[in-house]
């Protein structure tokens, strides 16, 4: 039925075609599985956010000789925990010497009172069981995940583990894409002999086996800590994502939009980056997707080869490594920090199948 | 096509040589000499002398810068001498490399074939069910095969195998008394100290090859010719199988070519945990030992055996698709 003449002038104008991005988040939420990946990846952020919050054994809030402090913030950065409790000789334990000290005090303290760092002491919290150590180490009521042979709780070990895994998994891609972007659109935007150069120095990197290059860069470094792993992850993984931004940009500076801003006098990296790579962005974003799960699986893997970042270090590798060595007796050592690798992987893995599939129009038909 | 292979081959040396070029030099820059990580070197009662280490090192030529090491090395290289090993009491790098081929070749050589056998059918079988709860059920399965870091599987695995069922051996290649067993008592021992690595070796790439000729499927049955053969009656098997899966066999190839080179690379962390005694675990021995030839000789295969593969990938390539021509 027609609809009357007086509610025509009333509507709005046709609505805008929805953009590329919303049409592609629409495409995106339609896949229940990768959404449900992207909410496991979304809590795992905030688990490695507040992993102090968690698991910890520094109070989250306290008052102490009239004061307010947040001794947790210890936990990001060692010299964000007051320098108060240092000069007190608290030397990180906090219940006792808090209630000995100043009586009127009082504290909010994280979830679990366990410490990725260290093994909890009989009655450090009044009336609480130290933590057992080695094979006594199964999970219990105190331990829920169990204990390593040190007596480490392995849950507090996993949740801050959680920020290792998921930056090393950002930041190595941050690099690899800014390197391969680069290459690749320099290569693909100019062609001819800087083509030929970067191709090579593509393939160069391409076929020299990335554990080879890995392990010789970690020998290379006396002490290794995360952001080494990060860094060395980030400069041998940009290959594929510096291949497809090329073979995109190939594509795209034949297009007249191109050919359009050139006559308008832009620059070159005014159209490389704001025009072209704009348009490149979306199937670039699939194999950086892919790639954080494979820096994850580096990042563990050197971890559990004793190749990773110098102890202390709560990383889910390392528990495997120290699993390894106990395959016999302490399982839970192998099986939680397995599992939570598996799942992360298991969910990058989807999103970048499900953002494939969301922002390539040929296989939204095949799907339909 | 010779044009074309010539500039590749050119193009693949020239790559070669910045490649040893650059692994020269990073692991001639790692801390340390093969000298001074001798485990013998530890103990102070048998420590050589700074005048004895200088004197060894003249002997092996380490007292040269690594540029000038690199070039000798590449000249003896050219002739045919990979150089000794200095670890491994002055051991020719190629007989010990050549004493590892077989252990990994056992593995990823069976792990190959079972990866083909069973991919096929599997892939076939899910684009004729395509759709149905089983399949769905096999795709998901294998999706998160896929996703299962091999590390964590083989841990998983000797977790479940040897410590709670207690059926196979933790790691190795053969049992202690392997020399004193029957012949079928020697398989046997081979075929249970086998078993798990194989299995690690074969379920990551059984599953993406399964899902690769899936996804392929799905796109040529929807082919007009595939509906054409079916229209005019051929049967539904012939269809898939000779209309269908022949022309899914092109990106096959390729991919074949690339897995060349793990073929031989066996897997650097698979190795290690079980124990492996192959080239994956020669080249983690080397890297700790500081084995400057062994580390070489290695990559130089590995690199050799990569672009090998990409060459022969492309050349199958323009075999199997006769529209392909590089020219």
């Amino acid at each position: 039925m027609l609809p009357a003449p007086d509610t025509i002038e009333t509507t709005r104008p046709i609505d805008q075609s929805p953009g590329f991005w919303r049409d592609a988040w629409r495409h995106f939420r339609r896949r229940k599985l990768s959404m449900i990946a992207l909410c496991y990846v979304v809590f795992l952020c905030l688990v490695a956010l507040f992993a102090p919050l968690i698991a910890g054994t520094k109070p989250i809030v306290c008052k102490y000789k009239g004061q307010i402090y947040f001794p947790f913030m210890g936990y990001y950065l060692r010299t964000w925990e007051n320098p108060v409790f240092f000069q007190d000789r608290f030397r990180g334990e906090y219940p006792k010497p808090l209630a000995e000290k100043d009586p009127e005090s009082w504290a909010i303290w994280p979830l679990v009172y366990q410490d990725p760092y260290r093994r909890i002491r009989e009655n450090e919290w009044p009336g609480r069981a130290g933590n057992p150590v080695s094979i006594e180490g199964k999970p219990s009521s105190l331990n829920w995940l169990g204990t390593n042979q040190q007596g480490f709780d392995v849950f507090a070990q996993m949740v801050h583990g959680t920020q290792i895994a998921l930056s090393v998994g950002f930041m190595s891609m941050g690099i690899a894409a800014a390197i391969g972007i680069c290459f690749g659109a320099l290569a693909g935007y100019f062609g001819g002999w800087i083509d030929t150069i970067l191709s090579r120095v593509i393939e160069l990197v391409m076929c020299i086996p990335t554990l080879v290059l890995i392990l010789a860069l970690v020998a290379l470094l006396n002490k290794v800590s995360n952001y080494h792993l990060m860094v060395i992850v980030g400069i041998t993984g940009w290959t594929g994502i510096a291949r497809l931004t090329r073979a995109e940009f190939l594509k795209l500076k034949q297009m007249e939009f191109v050919t359009a801003a050139r006559a308008m006098g832009a620059g070159w990296p005014r159209i490389m980056f704001r025009h072209v790579l704009r348009n490149a962005l979306a199937p670039v974003l699939v194999p950086i997707t892919f790639g954080i799960a494979d820096a994850i699986l580096i990042e563990s893997g050197l971890s559990y080869l004793g190749f990773g970042a110098s102890p202390p270090n709560p990383s889910w590798g390392t528990l495997l490594h120290s699993g390894r060595s106990a395959i016999e007796e302490m399982w839970w050592l192998i099986l939680f920090p397995g599992l939570a690798i598996f799942f992360t992987v298991l969910a990058y893995n989807l999103i970048g199948e499900g953002l494939q599939e969301a922002t390539d129009p040929r296989l939204r038909q095949a799907a339909h | 096509m010779v044009h074309y292979l010539i500039r590749r081959l050119l193009l693949g040396i020239f790559t070669l040589l910045l490649i040893t070029f650059v692994v020269y030099a990073l692991i001639r820059h790692m801390p340390g000499t093969p000298l001074t990580t001798d485990p013998a070197m530890m103990n102070p009662s048998r420590m050589p002398s700074p005048e004895d280490i200088e004197r060894r090192a003249k002997l092996y030529g380490l007292d040269k810068p690594w540029h000038i090491a690199y070039f000798i090395w590449l000249g003896n290289t050219l002739q045919g001498d990979l150089g000794n090993s200095i670890p491994k009491n002055n051991a020719p790098v190629t007989r010990l490399i050549a004493e590892r081929v077989p252990a990994t070749l056992m593995l990823s050589v069976t792990s190959l074939l079972l990866t083909y056998l069973l991919s096929i059918p599997i892939g076939l079988w899910a684009t004729v069910k395509s759709g149905s709860f089983a399949e769905r059920v096999v795709s998901t399965a294998l999706y998160m095969l896929y996703s299962m870091p091999a590390f964590v599987a083989a841990l998983y695995l000797q977790l479940l195998f040897y410590s709670r069922l207690g059926w196979l051996p933790l790691f190795g290649m053969r049992s202690d008394n392997y020399e004193t067993l029957s012949a079928s008592a020697q398989l046997w021992d081979l075929f249970k100290h086998a078993l798990l690595p194989v299995i690690c070796f074969t379920y990551g790439s059984l599953a993406y090859y399964s899902r690769f000729i899936y996804a392929n499927m799905q796109e040529t049955v929807r082919q007009d010719y595939v509906r054409t053969a079916r229209a005019k009656g051929v049967p539904p098997a012939r269809v898939i199988w000779h209309h269908a899966f022949r022309n899914t066999l092109i990106p096959l190839v390729t991919l074949m070519g690339l897995t060349l080179p793990s073929l031989l690379g066996g897997a650097v962390i698979l190795e290690q945990i079980f124990s492996w005694p192959g080239m994956g675990r020669l080249y983690f021995e080397a890297i700790g030992q500081r084995d400057y030839e062994t580390i070489m000789g290695l990559t130089l295969m590995f690199s050799i055996l990569t672009l090998g593969g990409q060459l022969l990938a492309d050349v199958l390539y323009a075999i199997v698709d006769p529209r392909v021509t590089y020219n």
